[in-house]
């Protein structure tokens, strides 16, 4: 209330603000940047990694910004929002996701600076948003556009954005496996999209990441059943994929048999097995030689009876998919499913030169190659001695992935190692000079704030961080537009000479993400608890 | 004396009573107050409940709607912004604030001791006389179509400024008109259907004609479909199964239970073919489609969807002008749905059903796109706010400026009302003027912008007659309000001043509060 009685009072062009409101947001900024700074030392290719144990002592090892920041169990709720800014960068770009909140938390203390000079929230949001504007022009200005045929950029674009992982010593093997994989999804009709769905990542422990496949064609993480002695290895394979279950009936209704005597029992046993081979002899008449069977919850799949005069049938069967890959399996053999030991008729088998199980480390898979009109989808089998060492494989294959993904949306590349955001911070304050007022004032704030990017990369990989940064303005003022910081030499080179590379929209969502999610924390005022 | 309420009842009287109600109700508006105008602030709002979710808006409605508030005084404020949401959509700050200006302008009143019944004449006096002077100033495009447009544009714009959506409101107050006008007078808003997808900026949010269902098409079937003939079901593809706890079936050797099974088999079959028998090539249900039913259908070429959610099976129904049949006997009394086109489209990275060509023809879907999910929640209820205040617009044509000018011209004329009014009553009525001219005041604050000069400022220049000179809060002074084409509905102005004078009144005229004894639960040890 001392606050609406004072306002008529001043006439001084500074926020009236209450205390709180301050406080409020001074808190939020002090742990919006707490979670930067957590996460700032995992950039660049130097960067290091981090050990999280979670609540139920589950370790999980990772230099993956948004994978750390996720699973930091964070309460406060502007902290919360940089969360979902690195989660949106994924979903976004897959790539970038440390820079994303590096750059935010940099920002933010900016702004304060800002607030505190006097500046209002608004102003310093709106300048913001028109920054975010004009760094994306500044950014389209330096890439340089790419054709997916070039195979050869879009493998040094993925190895640069595996080099920071801890499978970096074999992007070598990985970048080009998943232009592979990512390139024979790509659908023709489609040219713009790449749904990365249509790639199976099956993690197996065992080997090293060395003996990482891709595999044109279908893997199950499963044994064949193979309990009475069937086939594990089928040739020239006609597949079927089933959703009902070749067990003895069973109805809806709760149904008990039952039996008075002993002749009775007997018939019922051989009643139980006419009824299976019927289904088995159905199945074979037409041809199938390999049996994909959907789980179900409501009753056994197979049984140990079944499973035997299918092995008599010479039936290879894998049995528990699960109903949400089957549409996957499908897509991939390019056959339909069949619900119904009725419906079982040859035009719905899927066809394939080789279906085998192989050992791999302590447990079986079962291959499915050489499939006829194979749908667009890949699998990659991943592999690895320890289960830490997969997940971060696996992790940074998606993200390797997620790069080529963009790169086929947005077929730009743009150099790394720091180069663009020092270009921006160049460019940006050269055109905050040619602003007026609070405006000029803020952008040459925000321009600076950039800078923490490149920073971070020399103190990373162990270089004296001012040295670069000076040394990196010093050529770009130059016209030197491609020079960044060339970690693995320890200087500054021109970066594309080094093919360090990554897709244009990964930059550029970064910073629109980053100065979205920081004007909305400025524009807060308040925490009301509620319901 | 002799206690006449139950032990745990508290009772407050008179002057305290007043009190708790006055500072209850400035409470509520004062934290809402921050969030007024075009450079208003955000809030978080923590939940404590599980997963303790954040919602960041500035909504007046949604951070009121969701408050814990113990104070009497301070619901009837949460209600009228309630009530404000319900019937024109926005406003439901300006309305709070102004209510809340209007107690704190009658606190000093009472303190001077005037009766608040003497108060709450003058207040009615006034806000008559402010509905007048604001009813004289309206201007009615609604027979010119493209005056209208323009009308419309401005006034989405203005509702839109103020939320998170200002950066790119032109082009938000495009997709907003556009799905009005679709709509040809009706207000009922059910018909525009809003789809949000993360992924992308809000710039690539569109308008689409037509219906789209976030919904896969089952395996094998067709992915595009023309003329369709569409049956919005709610039905079990499972089994229909005897509902009576405990039925069983007794049988005494195992090729019966393959008959039972065959004989359930076939039901579902027959089920199938009755649906199919309605002459159908789409097929909606709300429950799940199991594998056999789906293979069926997929066999017989009809597109099933399954496991639409309730709404989205309502809104299909609706907009293709079919049923929802539960039951497949009487192929002839069940009214099919229909539309020209159904086809699979891709949003993002998501595969959607688009059904275009609809029955209704008003129908529309407006898919946000956005960063997060905070930003398309909060874009969801600002161009749920925009969608509100053009259907209401539609309806009653009559527009006003905005930007503090409409309070500004009510001002005045409660001014000259205070002048002529002999009594008490006057005083009451310079303090609703007063009130009036502290929304402006707050939105040059929020805006960090010297409110006292401005508003005295404006006031000079509304002294002269027609003057149409509001606050620019983007340039940071006076403006010529035609020029900006800052537009508000009249019909949302009038209710703000109705009902927070309403509001206002009904608090005013509390001498006790009672709480009552809270029930006790019994313990049940």
């Amino acid at each position: 209330m001392a606050a609406v009685a004072a306002t008529p009072f001043r006439k001084t062009e500074t926020y009236t603000d209450t205390k709180r409101r301050d406080d409020v947001r001074g808190v939020n900024i002090a742990a919006s940047c707490a979670v930067a700074d957590a996460v700032r030392t995992s950039l660049g290719p130097r960067g290091m990694d981090k050990m999280i144990s979670s609540g139920d002592n589950e370790v999980t090892i990772t230099n993956d910004g948004a994978t750390i920041v996720s699973l930091m169990a964070l309460l406060q709720p502007a902290a919360r929002m940089l969360a979902d800014v690195s989660r949106s960068q994924d979903a976004a770009a897959g790539d970038g996701t440390t820079s994303v909140v590096v750059l935010a938390g940099s920002l933010l203390r900016r702004a304060q600076c800002l607030i505190a000079a006097g500046a209002h929230p608004t102003a310093v949001a709106d300048s913001l948003h028109r920054l975010a504007a004009r760094a994306v022009e500044v950014l389209e200005g330096m890439a340089i556009p790419v054709e997916l045929s070039d195979r050869d950029s879009l493998v040094k674009s993925a190895s640069t954005a595996l080099n920071s992982k801890v499978v970096s010593q074999y992007s070598s093997l990985l970048a080009p496996l998943a232009v592979d994989a990512a390139l024979s999804v790509v659908d023709p009709a489609h040219p713009q999209l790449l749904d990365l769905r249509g790639i199976r990542i099956v993690k197996k422990l065992g080997g090293t990441v060395d003996d990482t496949e891709l595999v044109r064609g279908l893997i199950f993480d499963k044994k064949a059943s193979h309990a009475a002695g069937g086939p594990s290895r089928i040739e020239n394979a006609k597949i079927a994929v089933i959703q009902f279950q070749v067990s003895p009936p069973k109805t809806d209704i709760e149904q008990s048999v039952i039996v008075s005597d002993y002749a009775q029992m007997d018939r019922i046993l051989r009643e139980e097995r006419n009824y299976i081979l019927g289904m088995v002899k159905k199945i074979k008449a037409s041809g199938c030689n390999v049996l994909l069977i959907q789980k179900s919850i409501l009753r056994d799949a197979v049984t140990d009876l079944s499973l035997h005069y299918l092995a008599k049938a010479k039936i290879l069967v894998v049995k528990d998919v699960e109903r949400d890959e089957v549409e996957f399996v499908t897509k991939t053999l390019n056959c339909l499913p069949i619900a119904n030991i009725e419906h079982f008729r040859q035009d719905k088998l899927g066809h394939a030169d080789l279906v085998e199980e192989v050992s791999v480390g302590d447990g079986k898979i079962v291959k499915i190659t050489g499939i006829k009109d194979m749908g667009r989808t890949a699998t990659v089998l991943v592999r690895g001695s320890n289960q830490l060492v997969i997940d971060e494989a696996d992790r940074s294959l998606h993200d390797a992935l997620c790069v080529i993904r963009c790169l086929v949306n947005k077929r730009f590349l743009i150099a790394g190692g720091g180069a663009p955001e020092i270009e921006m911070s160049m460019q940006l304050a050269a055109w905050a000079k040619e602003l007026h007022g609070m405006e000029s004032y803020c952008i040459k704030e925000f321009a600076d704030a950039l800078e923490v990017i490149p920073y971070t990369l020399a103190e990373n990989a162990g270089l004296s961080p001012i040295t670069v940064v000076t040394e990196l303005r010093n050529r770009h003022a130059k016209g030197e537009k491609n020079t960044g910081i060339n970690v693995r030499k320890g200087q500054i080179t021109d970066i594309l000479e080094e093919n360090v590379v990554q897709p244009l929209l990964v930059s550029t969502s970064a910073i629109t993400l980053a100065c979205e999610c920081v004007r909305m924390i400025l524009k807060i005022d308040d925490i009301v608890t509620v319901r | 004396m002799e206690r006449v309420l139950k032990d745990d009842a508290v009772q407050e009287k008179g002057e305290r009573a007043r009190m708790a109600s006055f500072v209850g109700a400035m409470a509520i508006a004062d934290l809402v107050k921050t969030t007024l105008g075009p450079k208003g602030m955000d809030k978080i709002l923590q939940s404590t409940g599980r997963g303790r979710t954040v919602t960041v808006t500035n909504d007046g409605a949604t951070i009121l709607k969701s408050l814990h508030i113990d104070n009497p005084a301070a619901k009837v404020l949460v209600d009228i912004s309630k009530v404000q949401d319900d019937e024109v959509g926005d406003g439901t700050t300006s309305v709070v604030v102004l209510a809340g200006e209007l107690l704190r302008e009658a606190e000093k009143l009472v303190n001077m001791k005037i009766h608040p019944m003497t108060i709450i004449a003058g207040y009615r006096m006034a806000a008559e006389c402010a509905r007048n002077a604001l009813l004289q100033k309206t201007m009615d495009n609604g027979e010119n179509t493209d005056k209208f447009r323009s009308d419309l544009m401005n006034i989405a714009m203005t509702t839109l400024s103020s939320k998170i959506l200002s950066q790119d409101k032109e082009y938000f107050a495009e997709l907003a008109v556009d799905a009005v006008l679709r709509l040809k007078g009706s207000t009922n808003l059910e018909s525009i259907q809003i789809l949000k997808k993360p992924g992308g900026s809000l710039k690539d949010s569109f308008l689409d004609e037509g219906f789209i269902l976030d919904k896969k098409i089952g395996l094998g079937q067709p992915k595009r479909i023309e003329n369709a003939n569409i049956l919005v079901a709610n039905t079990a593809m499972d089994t229909d199964k005897v509902k009576i706890y405990g039925a069983r079936v007794r049988v005494d050797s195992m090729s019966k239970v393959a008959d039972i099974e065959a004989a359930e088999k076939q039901k579902m079959r027959e089920k199938v073919n009755k649906i199919i028998g309605h002459g159908i090539n789409c097929f909606v249900n709300r429950q799940l489609i199991y594998n056999f039913p789906e293979e069926l259908f997929a066999d017989a070429g009809i597109l099933a969807v399954e496991h639409a959610d309730f709404e989205g099976i309502e809104r299909l129904a609706l907009v293709t002008g079919g049923d929802i049949a539960s039951t497949f006997d009487n192929p002839e009394s069940v009214k099919l749905g229909h539309c020209k086109l159904i086809e699979e489209i891709m949003i993002g990275e998501d595969r959607l059903i688009h059904f275009s060509g609809v029955a209704m023809g008003q129908a529309c879907t407006i898919v946000l796109r956005g960063a997060s999910e905070h930003v398309l929640d909060e874009a969801e209820r600002s161009l749920h706010d925009a969608l509100c205040v053009l259907s209401q617009t539609v309806k009653d044509t009559r527009v006003i400026f905005g930007g503090g000018w409409p309070e500004m011209v009510m001002a005045k004329e409660v001014d000259e009302l205070a002048r002529k009014t002999p009594g008490k009553k006057s005083h009451a009525i310079d303090a609703f003027s007063r009130a009036l001219q502290a929304i402006p005041t707050i939105i040059a604050d929020n805006a960090g912008l010297d409110s006292a000069e401005l508003i005295s400022q404006l006031r000079a220049e509304h002294h002269k007659e027609n003057s149409t000179a509001g606050i620019d809060v983007i340039t940071g002074g006076l403006g010529d309000m035609q020029k900006r084409g800052i537009c508000e509905a009249f019909k949302v102005k009038q209710a703000i001043i109705l009902s927070a004078t309403e509001a206002a009144e009904m608090i005013l005229r509390v001498d006790e509060i009672i709480t009552c004894a809270p029930r006790r639960r019994e313990d049940r040890m």
